[in-house]
């Protein structure tokens, strides 16, 4: 077996004294797409935050290239090279657009992406550089936070409910983004609970209820009213 | 008239660089560092000793090094270690520094005030609208208004100024971007304590030595920062100048009450307008 990029094994995790995950196992190979789908509260996030060292990890394991991360900090999945565009997409109102894009680019990891490509991509962040983030619209901060994301040069990029708040247009669009990025050997993990952009992207999922993985397969092998009904269980 | 209005400025800017270092430590450690008046007074003692023995130029050099030192210690020992504790807790430790420092001070120094000469070549006077002005206390204005800019262009356009603005507003997200932001903390208090420790010695042929000087100007800082709004750079510049001027005619013109109007400038802009003159942003 080959290592994976990202391996999540029988991981457990905390908020203070709430168990939430419990345990978690999880892989996510070379330019693959996955997807994490589940109901409200189930922990999707918390795996998320569980990287970010913002849940604390107790038990359990992660990998990344078969490298074991010990100790979680806040940087440490950036330092290997994991993007996340968090839920809710967090934006920060103090710094304009453009230094939002630098943020993302802070540990200079060479590669495709540079400002110039981002505004390529996204032209109306390049119109309104010097605005503050937030001035721009739910679905254009969405885009920020893609291309902030985008910035690092990820191997791997974790989006948490991306297609939340986005009009079905941009659903496509950023499905497309998504897909020709994994040509590229970017590999995606996907959290949501519409499974519009699930169907059409992941190759393969896992179905997280009440903090561990109650299913996992390949997305050919189901269709939309099985996968619904898995999630409901 | 234009000569208070000068001495207001010079006073001004120094409480400016003083609650520059306030607002950047409270942006990033959300503390109201008590012990930032002791950094100001330490600084005017080791620059005014140092300065005695071998210049004034050296004299400044090690109340900043010294003092870079204290605020990093202060950072690792106190606001890292305690940082996932109340804040309340962080800040009366500040206030313990505080009164351990000034203890130090009176300990080595005494009590007594002492008072130093300006470098011969910023002595003397210059004629401004026909009355005498000393030099030195427009170099006070030029050093800092020098360290504010110097603050304000790295803040703005280095890549550690970006982090530490982002990490002001978010750790998570900034940390999230790869950002050490364990790293950012030290640094800024170490920048925020060498500031004050400047302040200090730069202050001290103006303004005399004494014990109780650290506690007086923490006061008149924390006046600035909460009329400017806790946080705000912008606010702290506007407010830094008010005060100063308010301080320079009030001795002249209401000797009385001078020194309470200040504090009725902050009653006043906590009535009106909580959240001070320019909100809560770094
Ligand atoms: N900071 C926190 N402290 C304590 N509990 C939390 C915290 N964040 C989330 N929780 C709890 O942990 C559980 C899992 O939350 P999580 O955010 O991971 O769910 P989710 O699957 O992402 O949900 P959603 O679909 O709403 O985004 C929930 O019960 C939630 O209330
Ligand atoms: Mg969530």
């Amino acid at each position: 077996m080959t290592t994976s990029l990202l391996e999540l094994r029988g991981v457990n995790a905390f908020y203070g004294s709430a168990h939430i995950l419990q345990g978690v196992d999880l892989s996510v190979q070379s330019g693959e797409r996955v997807a994490v789908v589940g109901r409200n509260g189930v922990g999707k996030t918390t795996i998320v935050n569980t990287l970010l060292g913002i849940a604390a990890m107790r038990g359990g394991s992660v990998h990344m290239r078969g490298e074991s991360l010990l100790k979680l900090a806040g940087h440490t999945a950036a330092t290997h090279g994991i993007a996340v565009v968090p839920q809710g997409r967090m934006i920060l109102p103090n710094l304009s657009i453009e230094e939002n894009l630098k943020l993302g680019a802070s540990l200079r990891r060479p590669g495709e992406w540079t400002l110039d490509r981002i505004y390529g991509l996204f032209p109306m962040l390049a119109e309104r550089r010097r605005s503050p983030g937030t001035a721009l619209s739910g679905g254009q901060q969405q885009m920020l936070a893609i291309g902030r994301a985008l910035m690092a040069n990820p191997d791997l990029l974790i989006l948490d409910e991306p297609s939340e708040g986005l009009a079905p247009v941009i659903v496509d669009e950023l499905e497309k983004l998504l897909r020709d990025l994994t040509e590229t050997g970017v590999a995606i993990l996907l959290i949501e609970q519409h499974l519009r952009l699930v169907l059409d992207l992941a190759e393969r999922f896992y179905v997280l209820s009440k903090g561990h993985v109650s299913e996992t397969g390949l997305m050919k092998d189901v269709d939309r009213e099985t996968l619904q009904a898995r999630i409901m269980q | 008239m234009i000569i208070n209005a000068l001495n207001g400025l010079v006073y001004g800017s120094l409480l400016f660089i003083l609650a520059s270092g306030l607002v950047l430590v409270y942006g990033l450690r959300r503390v109201v560092n008590f012990a930032h008046g002791a950094f100001y007074m330490l600084g005017a003692y080791i620059g005014y000793s140092v300065a005695i023995h071998a210049g004034f130029i050296p004299g400044i050099i090690a109340a900043a090094a010294v003092l870079i030192a204290v605020g990093v210690a202060l950072d690792l020992v106190v606001f890292r270690k305690l940082a996932d504790r109340d804040p309340l807790v962080t800040v009366l430790v500040t206030f313990g520094v505080l009164l351990v420092l000034e203890d130090f001070v009176r300990t080595v120094w005494g009590t007594g005030n002492y008072a130093i000469d300006p470098p011969a070549l910023l002595s003397g006077v210059v004629q401004i609208a026909g009355a005498p002005f000393p030099i030195y206390r427009l170099f006070i204005v030029f050093a800092s208004a020098l360290m504010a800019g110097g603050m304000v262009i790295w803040l703005r356009y280095s890549r550690s100024g970006l982090w530490v603005r982002a990490a002001s507003h978010s750790p998570v997200v900034a940390a999230m971007c790869g950002v050490r932001t364990n790293v950012l903390g030290p640094l800024v208090v170490g920048l925020g304590a060498a500031f004050a420790g400047i302040a200090g010695i730069v202050a001290a042929p103006f303004l005399s030595l004494n014990p109780s000087m650290g506690a007086e100007i923490l006061v008149m800082s924390f006046v600035v920062s909460v009329v400017g709004g806790l946080g705000s750079f912008g606010g702290a510049f506007i407010s830094a100048m008010i005060l100063g001027q308010i301080q320079a005619f009030g001795v002249v013109y209401l000797p009385e009450i001078a020194a309470l109007l200040p504090f009725l400038l902050m009653a006043l802009v906590l009535v009106v307008r909580p959240q001070g003159i320019l909100g809560n942003k770094v």
